[in-house]
């Protein structure tokens, strides 16, 4: 095999085939050109302030909000992946799980970027360390999202420490040695993490007594979107997970996973889909027919504005809910990718929607009887600042899937290893 | 956060809430630093460069792995679980009883049974005064040829089994040379001279690990035929050259091989 | 002792003259809106809103409601929901305190308001040359990216307060506390007064039969009433009624 085509021979692992430096640089320049222009419209806003995008005193949340939602959801394969494989001990899920933990640090710190453009004072976000209002969602949203950004952060270190030349040093190998036996407590710790603050986004919503189309009864605190949201997360988690691994495949032209990783992570979503399903229908039929009632407010009150109509709510939970869990579920079509594929898409969907429906549909909705229904377009700075977030990801992954052991592919890691 | 913040007054929630996360980030915390702790003492207690080694072995892949007894003739197929340690392997004293076959067919690169042979392609010549000197042999030799520049550890140095004993580069590639044995670096040579290094190895003397004798010859055969194998051209059917001898300056001859695949292999490295 | 400063606001006498806009944004340091502004980006902690009542011709009639900042008693949405403490509910008088040095721009608490009572600052406040000397020393200005709303003009119950303990009272003058929204207010539409105190005018013009509140079923507790004698008028409480009226901002 040629060499001179890769440059950067030396930072990738042994006899991993990778394409040319020149074809990796061509793939990845759109890439760095969308996170530019993401950067220059994030430091639009950070210069002049949030008068650069569309949000106003009625969307006071917008498009970013709605985007972090959606990747914090999406990004769940990762702490779910990690429960499986080390407390719930599915070993055949272990394959993934590297790259499982790209795809949640990329998602988290994202999230958490574009969170600091969409604040008014980011240099405050301390405050809400040093004020913290346990009654609030949000401090507990901001608690637990920092704790396991950290969590993510030391779970890929020894990731990249694995990387062919930074292992050359003895203290890099000994010490990625070492914290590797501790990651299942890293795993526990995130996962009783990713409970609450999956919950609590959900929770955002729920708790919204002024708003009665995301206000849900529930029980003790938490409303039922904390269990809802919960639920979808991990639900779509492991959708998101196949999706990126499968489209890895497509790019890198490669084999990366066995075929019988899929068919279980679809199956783990399916069910869990389907359960999520379930218990939506019940907490819809209780909050249209309970809870909004009760103070005044009803079905004509929601979906009488187009296009948010109740449309919306048949698609979130038959269409991209129950079809796509038969899908994962049903023999005939999971044993086949293509069908697995479509169900973790429309799963993802429907997450998506959900996500969407709360964070714009909440507020276009009239509360006063003299309101009225209004509609938001986001400005070119914050879809930027979006697609750079997608672009992030993408690069970060592409890197650490050239220069690390993303997929294990072959070598006996993970082995126990004793001395003599 | 805390009792002196204006209106501040503790409820359940705030006892509930703060513990968890503090418990939390305690968990993590010490997840990191015990992974620190552990790592400075296995640094302390010199156990990290072993232990790099042996993390470096079980990610070779199976074919680089095999035990030197079947080489030897006196086992089938068969993979090393110890690193390459035979002074510490449990199984050493069975096979070695065993008996073994003759291979004495040079297969194209010579070695002497004078020496005994590291499987990082570096031989041991233990001097009757205590002292040993190390090379690089013929296989390797022939392999990079003349190296554009030689880094050798200065006198007085520690060397660790199976650490890098010295390092070359040739055509902008690193070559890292593993130590064959312990021992304090007393004087060293170089591609020019008879040997790389003499050194005093550290008491007591144990060379169970080293090749010697009949064996090479199996074990380089098998050297070969890998060597072979990476350097076939890529769309061709893989050719195994009956004999003859290999080429000096084999990087030189042919640039365009995947020198990384093949100096990784020979060098031990994953 | 405790008090529980509200408002009524006669709709029946609210002219839309907007009087009370402007004096709210002149006690409080609002700053002028630069030309990107439109009127849902723009800082109005009293806003008059004109809801008419859906019909044509000389069935058609129209009405100005001033929303403001409710004051929430009970649950109050937007302090159970900041992340960092910024809104607090001041015990001794019921107000809804916004700390703005606190406040991170978050926008949890606007999301939470069912009044749209709260605004942020998507700009940094500027001031034409000359006009800063108009500026209210009482009321610290606010700095960009952080949420605002009206505070029942706490700078003048400062004043009231301070006015009280120089001449040795306990208690304040409840003439010396006048909001602006209040004083400017040409017909005296809006009676503001001590809701905890049942002679105070404010306190007897909320139990009117004719009095009601915005949302009231939502349990928010607000401490502005408003009152008319319109049936159709006092209906705009609650939604499922007039989806048909108009509302546009004077």
């Amino acid at each position: 095999m040629s060499d001179l085509l890769l440059i950067d021979r030396r930072w990738i692992a042994r006899g991993a085939a990778r394409s040319s430096t020149l074809r990796f640089a061509l793939w990845l320049a759109p890439w760095i050109f969308l996170l530019l222009l993401g950067i220059y419209a994030a430091g639009l806003c950070l210069y002049y302030g949030l008068n650069q995008t569309n949000m106003d005193n009625r969307f006071a949340f917008g498009m970013w909000i709605f985007l972090d939602l959606a990747i914090i959801a999406m990004g769940a394969g990762a702490f779910f992946t990690g429960f499986l494989v080390y407390i719930l001990k599915q070993k055949d899920l272990k394959p993934v799980l590297n790259s499982a933990v790209v795809v949640g640090l990329t998602c988290y710190s994202g999230a958490v970027a574009v969170l600091m453009v969409d604040v008014g004072q980011p240099l405050r976000a301390w405050f809400t360390f040093w004020y913290p209002n346990t009654h609030s969602m949000l401090t507990e949203v901001t608690f637990c999202i920092s704790c396991y950004l950290l969590v993510l952060i030391l779970e890929y270190i020894p990731v990249v420490l694995r990387n062919r030349q930074l292992r050359k040093v003895p203290s890099f190998l000994v010490f990625e040695h070492q914290f590797h036996k501790l990651v299942p407590v890293l795993a526990g710790v995130g996962t009783f993490l990713s409970f609450f603050h999956q919950g609590s986004l959900g929770g955002l919503y729920g708790v919204l007594r002024g708003r009665p189309f995301a206000y849900r009864a529930g029980f003790a605190i938490w409303p039922s979107t904390f269990f809802l949201f919960l639920l979808s997360a991990i639900a779509v988690g492991p959708s998101f997970l196949m999706l990126v691994t499968a489209t890895a495949e497509k790019v890198t032209g490669r084999q990366l996973v066995q075929p019988g990783v899929y068919r279980k992570l679809g199956f783990i979503s399916g069910v869990l889909l389907a359960v999520y399903v379930a218990a939506k229908a019940v907490d819809t039929l209780v909050w249209l027919n309970i809870t909004s009632p009760s103070v005044g407010f009803g079905p004509r009150d929601f979906y009488s504005y187009w296009p948010l109509s109740s449309t919306f709510l048949f698609a979130a939970i038959v269409p991209l809910g129950l079809l796509p869990a038969i899908l994962l579920i049903a023999p005939v079509t999971a044993r086949k990718r293509g069908w697995l594929l479509c169900g973790a898409t429309l799963a993802c969907c429907g997450v998506l929607l959900n996500r969407f429906v709360f964070t714009i549909q909440t507020l276009a909705l009239p509360t006063l009887a003299f309101d009225e229904f209004l509609s938001y377009i986001p400005s070119w700075q914050e879809v930027a600042t979006f697609g750079a977030v997608i672009a992030y990801g993408v690069i970060v992954y592409s890197l650490s899937y050239r220069y690390l052991p993303l997929f294990e592919e072959g070598k006996g890691a993970g082995q126990h290893v004793s001395l003599g | 956060m805390f009792p002196w913040v204006d209106g501040f007054h503790w409820t359940m929630g705030h006892i509930v809430f703060l513990s968890l996360f503090f418990a939390a980030v305690l968990v993590i915390g010490s997840t990191l630093v015990s992974a620190l702790l552990w790592t400075a003492s296995d640094f302390r207690s010199r156990r990290a460069a072993e232990l790099c080694w042996r993390i470096n072995f079980r990610e070779l892949p199976e074919a680089e792995r095999h035990c030197r007894h079947e080489f030897a003739g006196r086992a089938p197929s068969r993979v090393c679980d110890n690193a390459f340690d035979c002074r510490s392997c449990q199984n050493y004293a069975k096979y070695a009883a065993l008996p073994g076959k003759d291979f004495s067919r040079n297969r194209g690169v010579h070695y002497s049974v004078n020496l005994l042979y590291h499987r990082g392609h570096t031989w041991v010549r233990p001097r009757g005064d205590g002292t040993c000197t190390i090379g690089l042999d013929e296989f390797a030799s022939r392999l990079i040829g003349k190296p554009d520049t030689v880094d050798l550890p200065a006198k007085n140095t520690e060397l660790v089994s199976d650490g890098v004993a010295w390092r070359m580069t040739k055509n902008g590639r690193e070559i890292r040379v593993r130590a064959p044995l312990d021992g304090t670096v007393l004087s060293t040579g170089g591609p020019e001279h008879e040997w790389f290094l003499k050194i005093r190895p550290h008491e007591p003397l144990n060379l169970r690990h080293l090749l010697s004798g009949a064996e090479v010859s199996g074990w380089l055969a098998a050297e070969l035929d890998r060597l072979q194998l990476q350097l076939s051209a890529p769309n061709s059917a893989p050719c195994l050259a009956d004999g003859g001898t290999l080429m000096p300056d084999l990087m030189d001859a042919v640039p365009q091989a995947d020198w990384d695949a093949v100096l990784a292999a020979t060098f031990l490295e994953s | 002792m405790s008090a529980r400063y509200g408002m009524v606001i006669d709709l029946d006498r609210c002219t839309g003259c907007g009087a009370c806009m402007v004096a709210c944004a002149a006690e409080n340091n609002v700053p002028p809106a630069p030309p990107s502004a439109t009127p849902r980006t723009g800082l109005t902690p009293m806003l008059v809103h004109k809801v008419s009542n859906g019909l044509e011709g000389s069935a058609q009639r129209e009405v100005f409601i001033p929303v403001t900042c409710m004051q929430c008693e009970r649950e109050t949405p937007c302090v159970g929901v900041c992340p960092q403490q910024a809104v607090e509910v001041d015990k001794a008088t019921g107000i809804v305190m916004q700390i703005p040095q606190r406040c991170l721009g978050c926008r949890y608490c606007m999301t939470a308001c069912p009044y749209h009572a709260r605004y942020f600052n998507w700009w940094d406040p500027k001031w034409p040359e000359g006009m800063e000397k108009t500026l209210n020393p009482g009321v610290s200005t606010r700095m960009r990216g952080v949420v605002e709303k009206c505070n029942l003009c706490h700078a003048r119950l400062h004043g009231a307060m301070e006015k009280a303990a120089a001449a040795g009272k306990k208690e304040i003058d409840p003439t010396d506390y006048v909001p602006a929204c209040v004083e400017a207010c040409p017909t005296g539409a809006i009676v503001f007064g001590n809701l905890a105190d049942r002679n105070d005018p404010a306190s007897r013009a909320a139990d009117s039969p004719d009095a009601f509140r915005l949302l009231a079923r939502l349990g928010t507790e607000p401490k502005i009433h408003y009152k008319s004698r319109q049936a159709w008028v006092r209906a705009l409480a609650e939604r499922g009624t007039s989806r048909s009226s108009e509302a546009k901002h004077v």
